[in-house]
Order: C-alpha cells, then structure tokens, then sequence
C-alpha cells in the first residue's frame, strides 16, 4: 500500500516509472529476434564501459608525461593496469561490434526507405568513433603513435583555407606539450557526443520499426530481457577472454616503448581498426590527400541509400550480397596490406584494395541493385 | 642431538627451496610463455642480478622503482638493502620509492647508438621474450665473410640489419648466483630475459589467475543464460 | 483431462524457471560487481599515494635527548629519544595532577619507552613547538615550549600549564623494528 503511495507521488511529478513499465511490459515486440539485431545495445554498452574506464584513466592521465603517465598508471595505481587493459580490449570490441553491425546493415540494406536517417545517425556514430578511436591511440603516446599524432598536427599547419583552419584550430598549431591534454579534452567531449548521436539513431529506428500486435506480439520483458542477457554474457566472455589472455591484440608492438624525437619507425602502422581507412587515404597523393581520402571513404557509405538504384520495393539478390561479402574481404584485405609494412607488393595491394572499394559504392552497387530490381 | 638437527634440516630446507634452476635451455622455454603462464620468481630473482651488474652499466630502466622488486619474492627488508646498495648521482642511496637508478654513462659516448630504455623491451618486439634472448646469444666467433661491419659495431644474428653496437655482455660466469646455478651465457641471458619480461608485463601472474576465473564464470553463466532464455521462450508458446 | 496435465506441467516448469532465473539473475549481479570493483579500486590512493600515507622514518641515527622533525599528512612530527633522567623524572607522575591526565605508559609505545612521536603542533594556539635541539629553550620541564603563547609541555608531549589544556597529538604509528618507525 505504501509503495503504491510512493510510486504515484513520483509519477504525479514525472511520469518515468509509468513509461519503464510501459517499456518493459507492453507487448508489442516482434516474436524471433536474430542475434545480430541486439548488437546496438551491445555496442551501447560497451561505450558505457569505455567511459566508465575512460574517466578513472582521466583521473590519472597526465598529457604533459604521455607515455610516462600511462606507465604509472599500470604500474602504481591499484588495478590500473586491469582499467587500462579494458580500455584498448573494449577498444577492439566496441569496433569489431561496429564493423560488423555495418557489414551486416549493407547486407541487408537497413539503409532503404525509411532507414535512411537512421543510417545517416550510424554512419555519422561510426566516423566519430574513427576520430575518438584515433585520437585515443594518439594518447598513449607510444613509439608510433606519437609519430602519427605529430605529422598530422604539423601537416595541418601546412594547409591553407577552410580546412587548414579547421585543422589548426583541432590540434592547438604544430605538435608541443601541450597538444595531448587537449586532445584528452576532446577524446572525452567527442565520445560523449556519440551518446547523443546514438538516441537519435535509436528514436529513429524505434520510429520505423514496423508495428506489431496481437497474439503474435511479446513483451520486452522478460523475453528479450533474457536474449539481450545472453548477448550481454556471450560478449563479456569474448571480451574476457581477449583482456586477460591477449591484451595487446591488433596493437603494434612498436608502440609499447616511449617516443623517441630522434628515431622515426619504419613503419608506422595503425592498430586494427583504423587501419582500413589509413590504408584508403594512403593512396590519395598531396597534402591534403588525408582528409580526402577519408572524406570519400566515409562519404560513399553516407552516400549509400542513394547509390541503392533498386526501387522503393526491390529486394536484394544473390549477386549483391555475394558484392557485400567481397566488400566485407576488400576491407579485410586492406587492413592486412597495410599492417605488412612497407613494400611494393603492400602498395600495389593497397592500391588494388582501394581501388576496388569505390568501384564497389560508386558503379557496382548501383548496377547490380539496378538490374536486380526487376 | 635433536638441538642440532631441527637448525640443520631448517637450514637444508632452506638451501632446498632455492635449488639450483630447472634446465630451461633445452629446449628453451621460459614458464611466463602460453596463455596460463607465470613467472618464475627464482629465475627473476637470478635475472635481476645480471641486469644489475652487467646492464645497469648502460641501459636504463625508468619506469620501474626499487619497491617493484618485492615481487620478485623479495621480502620487504631485502627490497630495501638492495636499494641502499645503489649510490645515486648525488652520493646519496636509492631508497624504495626512487627509480631504478639512470646509467652514469653519459649518451654522447654511445656515438649515436643510445642504449634503449629496458622497462617495455619485451613489449616492444614481436615475440620479444625470444628476440631479447636470440640477441643476446646471438653473437657468433666471427662475422660471415660477405659482411662489411660498420666500425663500432658487432655481428648478431637475431638484430635487424644484422650489425649491432653492443658488444656481446655476457660471457659466461658474469656474476655468480646465490642459489648455485651454474652461470653460463646462455643461463644469463635466459634469466635476464625472463626479468626484462617481467618489467615489461609485471601484472602477468595476476592477469591469468583473474582471467581464469573470470572466464570459467562467464562460461558458466552463458550456460545457464542460454538455457534460462530457452525456457522462457519456450513457454510463451 | 489434457488441460489439467498442461497446466501441472506448467506449474513445475515454473518453478524450474524460477531456480534457472534466480540462478541467473545472481550470477549477472555477482559479475557486475566483479567488474565494478577494480573502477572503485583504481579510484583508491596509487602506489606513490600509499607510500607517502605509509611513510617509514630511519629513528636509529636520533641520538639522546635531541628530536628530529618529519611531516607526515601535512603535520610536523617530532621524534625524541628520551634520556634516563627524562625517563625517571616522567615516569611516575600522577596523571590526575596533570591538566588533561595521562599517565607514561599512554604516550609512549611497549617496548620503545624512550622514543616519543608527537604532533609537534601547540594544542592551544596552533604554533610549532620550540624544544628539539637540546640548546632550544625547553621551559621548565626540559620537553617543549610553545613561542607564541607560552604553554610548556614535558618531555613526554603532556601539557603541564599555559594556555594550552590538552596533550600533544600522537600520530598513528609502528615500530617495524629497532630502527624504523612506520606512520599510518
């Protein structure tokens, strides 16, 4: 009697607990949910996670000591080489979710009408992530990476115009002491912006999700409180197993030492994840290559329910998921030649890689989804 | 009688537990390898005095402090004369907190070749534990014929670019361990690789017990999260 | 017939689900707080933190009848070997005679009678007592002496008069040994 008292003095003043109920309990969820639909909670809980240990490291980050300050922390703080582990582990996790929920968005062509809004929310999420998974690296400061931060800070000084402004204005001018505890600054204000980004892409999918009811129809409790549970666990095993056991997967050990001013490595390769898009704009020449070739990388797949030439009912065919496997083995074959190191066969490799990538968004994807239409 | 006999079966219980080392040179292998590795605290411990005597000389080890040697299965009373064994620049002795102390040569007489920083060595090459051996036993009686070393530097067989600046350090019988192993090179160099990999990753021991029990959970309760959906499913039929 | 049967069915695999979910709903709880525990940990003082909140003082070098002055948790501690005389005139006070009574055994640790750890701050008006070096003026009791409001203290810390009505602080601390003592 009491709690009911409680709980409707709350819910005169906000009706929150009226709205979770509602949330938990109506039935109107589709019956067989695939496994893979329940990544974007998985993905929202890793970036959960990854601020969780992101704040505790912030605590004891110092940008003016970089690499000294990370080593401190897995040496003299109680469990913080477990936080630091979690953090570069859920690294690989929340970007192996990523790629695969944006695999499996192209293959199913989740961004057709009405999802393109949707799609423009995740695509946008999934470039933020890039630039926040970028400037993570960066913060380590190792052998590498401080490499990779200091020719982007001084190259962006060398350009002129918007971009140019932009740039400098990013990294504060030319690499210096204090570029990395801004760069902590805007690691930590970008990933929260994703949070954001996310409820809109959520609301979005929540608002074209077609309609169910009746019999057929479940609640969200406890089915698929269950079902996302068990992705939940499923997930922290994996991500156990690579934290205790593999923690420096898809780094380059290069980048365990300290930065010496004096010694660039001869290779200065890029953890996994970034290494696709590293080896696309590899390939586009001049100063402002770079920001090319990641503008249209990125661009093509924002680009992507326009380049869908199939109509408004066109279903897709075998030849274009057979072209979304290949896709899915370009970009494999990307990273793979790119973290080779330097050789021809690498470049010509890449250049093949890339080359193909395009093809895949800017002709085949229009002629086959074209031409499978009717 | 029995007055003598219980100190003297202490004292040989004593000299059992720091026997003289397992042979881990044939084949090599060093017990923090695989995924439920651990270290060797005995093998650290010997490891420790080589790179304290032979590359203290020129390497630094900065990001590690004296106290961080208690894990090494010092105890605390022996951590601290060990740090007070160390003179620092100033004349004064090391203490607990400071930092494994900086080499006192100083970097303009390396010509160019600065001795790396030891703290992350390990960490720092692929498959770095064997490479710190492979380098330090890699340096044969003779360069090959076809080879033009560069003056200053040596032939090593495990280096990239095969010409190094360090003279081979260890020569066998560098120092003498406590414990009564016989100090060949290649026992030095194993013991000082298993210490360098132990500065580089000193959470390995903690990180696999952790992790095994963390896994061992996790599949646990997949299990059974697996069959609590299935059952639940299943009666919404 | 057959409802009967489906609903005795249901009622057991009813219960087996509430064993199954109770199973499963404390091993989530249980893995959650594994994993938010090494977040608070982390939080926890670092390992330069401890040492400086464990912080060991050499006391073998202190010769008789001097102090020497440390700080520890932003606090100056004075550290005095006490002499026989200091000892034997101290000892057996009576503690009720004294402004706030407390007795030898009080001030000073078993085992390590003639060593003293106090706060060496004035418990009237907060001022650093005067009285380490044996040619600093001591007062009357050959302890300390507070300069800015005249309070006098004897050797072993307790006040004896002056404006000042409690005894000195004694920090939290051990003797590791017969050498060092650890604060904290």
């Amino acid at each position: 009697m009491s709690t009911d008292v409680k709980a409707s003095w709350v819910s005169a003043r906000l009706p929150i607990l009226a709205q979770a109920q509602v949330f938990f309990t109506e039935r109107n969820l589709a019956r067989e949910a695939p496994y893979l639909g329940l990544l974007p909670a998985l993905i929202t809980a890793a970036l959960v996670f990854m601020a969780a240990s992101g704040l505790v490291l912030s605590v004891y980050y110092n940008g003016g000591q970089g690499f000294s300050s990370l080593q401190f922390i897995d040496r003299d703080v109680s469990n913080g080489w477990l936080i630091h582990a979690f953090h570069e582990t859920g690294t690989t996790m929340i970007f192996g979710a990523v790629f695969l929920y944006l695999f499996r968005g192209i293959f199913t062509r989740a961004y057709k009408a009405p999802g393109e809004l949707v799609w423009i929310f995740g695509v946008a999420q999934f470039a933020l992530l890039l630039l926040v998974g970028w400037l993570g690296y960066t913060l380590t400061d190792g052998a590498v990476s401080h490499w990779s931060l200091t020719t982007s800070a001084d190259d962006a000084t060398l350009l002129t115009g918007i971009p140019g402004a932009v740039a400098t204005w990013f990294f504060g001018g030319p690499a210096g002491e204090g570029t990395l505890s801004r760069l902590v600054v805007f690691h930590t204000v970008l990933a929260l912006a994703v949070f954001a980004i996310a409820a809109l892409h959520y609301a979005g999918s929540k608002a074209i999700a077609p309609k169910v009811s009746g019999r057929q129809a479940v609640g969200f409790h406890p089915y698929y409180t269950s079902q996302y549970f068990v992705a939940l666990v499923v997930f922290a095993l994996i991500f156990s197993v690579l934290v205790f056991f593999a923690p420096h997967l898809g780094e380059n050990p290069l980048n365990a030492g300290p930065a010496d001013p004096l010694i660039v490595p001869a290779a200065l390769t890029p953890p996994w994840y970034l290494a696709p898009l590293s080896a696309v704009q590899s390939v586009f020449p001049g100063i402002y290559g770079g920001i090319i070739g990641v503008v249209a990388a990125l661009g093509v797949l924002f680009a992507l329910p326009w380049l869908d030439r199939s109509g408004p009912n066109g279903r897709a065919g075998f030849v274009y998921k057979l072209l979304v496997v290949v896709l899915a083995l370009d970009v494999i074959g990307l990273a793979l030649a790119i973290s080779a190191g330097p050789s021809a066969i690498a470049g010509i490799l890449v250049l093949v890689f890339t080359v193909w990538y395009f093809l895949h968004f800017l002709v085949l994807t229009p002629l086959v989804t074209a031409l499978e239409a009717e | 009688m029995r007055l003598i006999f219980t100190p003297v079966l202490a004292a040989s219980l004593l000299f059992a537990a720091h026997a003289r080392a397992d042979d881990t040179l044939t084949p090599l292998h060093f017990q923090s390898q695989g995924t439920f590795g651990s270290y060797d605290k005995a093998a650290l411990q010997r490891g420790f005095l080589v790179y304290q005597s032979v590359c203290a000389g020129c390497h630094s080890a900065n990001e590690l402090h004296y106290r961080d040697l208690e894990a090494l299965g010092f105890t605390p009373d022996q951590v601290a004369g060990i740090a007070a064994n160390v003179k620092l620049a100033d004349g004064s002795a090391a203490t607990l907190d400071d930092v494994f102390k900086a080499p006192p040569v100083q970097e303009a007489a390396f010509g160019g070749a600065v001795p790396p920083d030891l703290s992350n060595i390990v960490n720092e090459r692929p498959k770095g534990l064997e490479y710190v051996y492979s380098l330090l036993t890699g340096y044969p009686a003779a360069a090959p014929d076809n080879v033009n070393l560069l003056p200053g530097h040596y032939y090593n067989l495990a280096y990239p670019g095969n010409q190094i600046a360090m003279p081979a350090p260890l020569k066998g019988n560098d120092v003498a361990y406590a414990d009564g192993t016989q100090a060949t090179a290649q026992q030095e160099a194993a013991d000082v690789s298993a210490f360098l990999a132990w500065a580089a990753d000193p959470n390995l021991d903690t990180r696999h017990a952790v992790g095994l029990r963390a896994v061992l959970f996790l599949a646990f309760l997949t299990i059974i999260a697996i069959a609590s959906k299935r059952k639940i499913w299943r009666e919404s039929v | 017939m057959a409802g009967t049967s489906v609903h005795a069915v249901g009622q057991e695999a009813e219960s087996r689900r509430d064993f199954l979910k109770i199973l499963t709903i404390s091993g989530g709880v249980i893995g959650l707080g594994a994993i938010a525990w090494p977040f608070i940990d982390a939080l926890g003082p670092d390992a330069d933190g401890n040492a400086a909140a464990h912080m060991i003082v050499n006391v073998a070098a202190i010769a008789e009848n001097t102090a020497i002055k440390v700080t520890w948790a932003g606090l100056p501690i004075y550290i005095r070997k006490l002499t026989a005389k200091q000892i034997a005139d101290n000892e057996f006070v009576v503690p009720e005679s004294l402004p706030d009574p407390a007795s030898y055994t009080d001030r000073v640790k078993p085992g390590y009678e003639s060593f003293v750890v106090v706060v060496g701050l004035n418990t009237g008006v907060p001022c650093e007592l005067e009285g380490n070096d044996p040619s600093d003026t001591r007062g009357p009791f050959d302890g300390w002496v507070c300069p800015c409001d005249g309070s006098v203290y004897d050797p072993l810390g307790r006040v004896r008069s002056g404006p000042a009505r409690k005894n000195l602080g004694i920090p939290r601390f051990t003797f590791l040994n017969d050498a060092q003592i650890q604060f904290g």
